[in-house]
């Protein structure tokens, strides 16, 4: 115990090395991480959201594609609840995730399990579930974990921070606001793969297009929808069901 | 303050579906096959339809042809080329800021 306590903020050095593994997983991908939430900021400025409120949501949502949307609502003047629906049918995904990490995480205090939950996206969960492995030891692997995600938040928030005060000074001529179809194409499009997600890629976007009429942004929530129904109707001819989300996660994708 | 309040009720409810999982499939239960089958869709159907909504529409009108509809398709090229997120990152904001240079 009196060694403990002589560790900076009472974690053995040990535990350090188990998070700095993890950091060093996910760094790759931190950079993505920190542009995203630039992009973001900068959107706060241009929906006229005060600089706590834009703040406040990376720390608390920390999920960039539904906060965007969440911006994007409020642009077009939707009802808070159309806003915040949105919002969690592009959640939805880590309802995946957490049932994926589930025993990856069954070893681990429930207070660790309901922490790591607010630290997963889309980067952490694939880090986690690729190195579960490689750690067999609960303590351990619950060390690397939180490395391999707290880290990846922090550099989310700090870029989110630096693109709210960053904002104002962005000229208008950049057109920042191509940012968001850029960062989404660049998430989805490398890891495209298989008939049913490229299907629901299309009817998506044909159901967005065609229900554009529709008011506050309800296209979106129609075309996300429409997507994900056709879709998974389509079989899967691909051999291998594993963790695949359509995702792409070897860089850039800050959530 | 209703601005708050809707990123605090989507923080909520995204923590829910974060804690879902790991809560309820701490044994060996899995999810059934056809749910799984679904939420592997999330990921590309939202973010088709926020690519489709930002990009060829501009405020629920249609946007017009330029540097926009340019800069996306060398991005989506790159994108399938060197499947790499970092790489279409960068090659879709050169083109973006080449063609904004370029008048178009």
């Amino acid at each position: 115990m009196t060694s403990a306590r002589r560790a900076p903020l009472g974690i053995a050095p040990r535990q350090w090395a188990d998070a700095w593994a993890g950091l060093k997983a996910i760094a790759p991908l931190m950079p993505g991480s920190a542009l995203f939430g630039l992009a973001f900021g900068a959107l706060v400025n241009v929906a006229g959201i005060g600089p706590l409120v834009g703040n406040f949501a990376s720390v608390s949502v920390v999920a960039g594609a539904s906060q965007i949307a969440i911006i994007e609502s409020l642009r077009t003047g939707a009802p808070a609840a159309i806003a915040v629906l949105t919002a969690l049918v592009i959640n939805a995904r880590f309802a995946l995730y957490s049932a994926a990490l589930a025993p990856v995480f069954a070893a681990f205090p429930m207070r660790w399990k309901l922490g790591l939950a607010h630290l997963t996206t889309d980067q952490a969960a694939v880090v986690a579930l690729q190195h579960q492995d490689a750690w067999p030891d609960p303590v351990r692997r619950r060390w690397f974990v939180v490395g391999g995600a707290l880290p990846f938040v922090v550099v989310w928030c700090i870029g989110g921070a630096a693109g709210i005060a960053l904002g104002p000074v962005i000229p208008e001529a950049w057109q920042i606001g191509f940012i968001v179809p850029l960062m989404f194409l660049a998430v989805m499009v490398p890891g495209l793969r298989g008939a049913p997600a490229l299907t629901a890629v299309g009817v998506s976007t044909i159901v967005v297009l065609a229900s554009h009429g529709l008011p506050y942004g309800l296209n979106v929530l129609a075309g996300a929808i429409a997507g994900i129904v056709v879709g998974s109707l389509v079989p899967d001819r691909s051999a291998h069901p594993g963790a695949d989300d359509g995702i792409a996660h070897d860089a850039g994708a800050g959530e | 303050m209703r601005t708050f309040l809707i990123f605090l009720a989507a923080a909520i409810g995204t923590y829910a579906i974060r804690v879902s999982g790991i809560v309820l499939f701490g044994g060996p239960r899995r999810l059934p096959e056809r749910v799984e089958r679904s939420l592997r869709l999330v990921g590309p159907a939202a973010l088709a339809a926020i690519v489709a909504n930002s990009l060829l529409l501009d405020g629920g009108t249609w946007r017009a042809f330029g540097a926009w509809h340019l800069a996306a398709l060398v991005t989506i090229g790159v994108a399938l080329w060197k499947r790499s997120s970092g790489w279409t990152m960068a090659a879709g904001a050169v083109a973006f800021a080449a063609l904004l240079l370029a008048g178009a």
